[in-house]
């Protein structure tokens, strides 16, 4: 294609305004205060882990996103250049994700050793036994790994990881919108290369510590990937929202068509069945083996209304979804489109708490409730972490062009057709 | 010529040409024609008219067949004919009929996609009319073409022939069928 597109006006102006960014920092800085409040009077080992699911829920959102934007690198792909921009200014979001973290760790290390994570405290009580971590020989074994030393120097290696690719893809990005060489394109692609294995790793064990050691007895060798698969979701979710929220809004009025709703909503599928197939295998190999030190944890799921929690990960996480983006209409039809990445949103949300919260249990040995009135303290941990990233997500958003206009296949992702039109 | 026609075929120079020829006969009415090219030429489909393809729902019947197939195929076996009880697990269960379902599920959709592709195209086919053009060739290489055929209720040999001039076809010939 030889001639040049003409890029509308909104695409080219420098940043579009966005008005809401003080809200989100007032709901997102309300509901940290609110949660913090409630770790002084409520019972603060639920009340951290409402926290520590929050920030896990928007940490593998923004990780997906990361992700997102360097396999769209490491591809050369034309289409995804209209939302990659999006993507970028989420990633300024890790900064203060890693910020909000370490109040966990604090928690956990030193303040209240052992709250959240009962290996921490040699003297904490294993759930429903007499005996306590430092009497158990499986901690012994794997203390290698699982001590506060370590812990925190991984945490700081992870963030540190996702902060710098998040950096240097911004940069590159940035940068080429004011001068349009090539060099930028091709750095990006380089890291991403580098980038994708060292945050892939980065992602797996970030769920074995936050998340999988919370229970440390237990193990499953596929449970980085789940994380993944489910954060992918989220900022897949999250893109198509976007896309919607700018075309409404007027930005992407003549740039964003149908294909390009199409394609995500074809990854939107794709990870539907993706995560379907991590979760099954997860749970297929544990049930087929039946070998106690496996099955517990399942066993656990199914106590009290986790078990409906778990079926509503079967039905409404899976099924629902998957028969729902089957349909091309549902991909690419605004309403239908956002209807159903709302509701992944939901989903996922509810799969975070699937995959931690039994973990904590009462003295009985039993998890406590999904619903109850302490699940006020994830409202109000999501509302805190998720306004801050929003808030980061707006101001980088007025800071730069909407779209990457010197990006090398822009004409080709604005002229996206497929070979099948509607 | 004593055979009957199939129809009206044009030779037009470049994309946009065929692009512009392909708009007109469709808001023309016409249901039975189509255009030939060297390569797939994008926003053809919409410039034709053409609904989307019926093959996804064919997919997706061959998809619950196959499913539908698996678990039928582990449940037959294993708790009805041949009551086994393997690994002391139940003699059905659809956790261990989900993998064959799921496979066959991938499996009987890609039978169904294909099959569906070749029957609606009315696949293989080894004869086709607009093959006797003289310039046909030149459709694999730079040469585009609209036909138009006689089955369609709108067709009229004068009309059409005349639409199709207008529209700046070349080497205007009606084929046999």
């Amino acid at each position: 294609m030889t001639s040049r597109l003409s890029i509308p006006g909104s695409a080219a102006a420098a940043g579009s305004p966005a008005p809401n960014a003080g809200v989100a920092l007032g709901v997102g800085l309300a509901g940290t205060a609110l949660t913090a409040a409630g770790f002084f009077v409520s019972d603060p080992r639920r009340v951290a882990l409402s926290w520590l699911v929050a920030v896990g829920y928007w940490t593998m959102i923004v990780v997906a996103m990361l992700m997102l934007v360097l396999i769209h690198h490491i591809f050369d792909a034309s289409w995804g250049v209209i939302i990659r921009r999006q993507y970028e200014h989420w990633l300024a979001a890790l900064k203060w994700l890693f910020l909000l973290f370490l109040p966990l760790l604090a928690i956990s290390a030193y303040l209240r050793p052992g709250l959240i994570w009962l290996w921490m405290n040699p003297g904490s009580l294993l759930p429903g036994t007499h005996e306590t971590v430092g009497e158990d020989i499986l901690y012994f074994k794997k203390a290698g790994y699982l001590n506060v030393g370590f812990f925190t120097l991984r945490l700081v290696l992870f963030f540190g990881i996702w902060i710098w690719l998040a950096y240097v893809v911004r940069r590159n990005s940035f940068r080429q919108d004011a001068d349009g060489d090539l060099k930028w394109t091709r750095s990006n692609r380089c890291w991403a290369a580098a980038g994708l294995p060292l945050s892939g790793f980065a992602i797996t064990f970030a769920s074995i510590d936050w998340f999988k050691s919370l229970d440390y007895h237990w193990f499953s060798t596929i449970y980085g990937v789940y994380f993944f698969a489910t954060g992918m979701r989220g900022a897949l979710a999250i893109g198509v929202l976007l896309m919607l929220w700018l075309h409404r809004r007027g930005d992407y009025r003549g740039i964003l068509n149908r294909n390009h709703l199409h394609s995500i909503g074809q990854l939107m599928l794709t990870f539907t069945v993706f995560w379907a197939y991590i979760a099954f295998s997860q749970y297929f190999l544990i049930w087929n083996a039946n070998v106690p030190e496996e099955t517990f944890y399942f066993n656990l799921r199914e106590y009290g209304d986790w078990y409906w929690v778990g079926m509503s990960l079967l039905f409404l996480y899976f099924a629902f979804p998957f028969c729902y983006l089957l349909s091309y209409r549902h991909k690419v039809e605004p309403h239908w489109a956002r209807f159903i990445a709302w509701w992944i949103l939901v989903m996922l949300f509810v799969d975070i708490c699937f995959n931690t919260l039994p973990a904590a249990r009462d003295a009985a040995g039993h998890p406590h409730p999904f619903f109850s009135l302490l699940m006020g303290w994830h409202f109000t941990a999501l509302a805190g972490v998720g306004g801050i990233c929003v808030w980061a997500y707006l101001r980088s958003f007025s800071t730069t062009k909407l779209l990457p206009i010197r990006d090398p296949r822009i004409a080709e992702c604005l002229s996206y057709q497929e070979a099948s039109a509607e | 010529m004593s055979e009957k026609s199939y129809g009206l075929i044009a030779m037009f120079d470049t994309p946009a040409d065929i692009m512009q020829a392909a708009e007109a006969v469709r808001d023309a009415g016409y249901k039975s024609w189509d255009v030939i090219t060297p390569f797939p030429i994008h926003g053809m489909d919409r410039a034709m008219g053409v609904r989307r393809s019926l093959v996804p729902r064919i997919s997706l019947a061959g998809g619950i067949i196959g499913f539908v197939t698996g678990m039928g195929l582990i449940w037959w076996s294993g708790a009805w004919n041949f009551k086994l009880v393997v690994g002391g697990k139940p003699l059905f269960s659809p956790l261990f009929a989900f993998p064959i379902s799921y496979e066959l599920t991938i499996l009987f959709t890609a039978f169904a996609t294909i099959l569906g592709m070749f029957l609606l195209n009315r696949l293989p086919m080894h004869y086709h009319a607009v093959m006797k053009q003289a310039h046909f060739q030149r459709a694999m290489d730079d040469r585009f073409f609209v036909v138009i055929e006689a089955r369609d209720p709108r067709y009229d040999r004068a009309a059409t022939e005349a639409l199709l001039a207008r529209l700046g076809g070349r080497e205007i010939e009606e084929l046999e069928d």
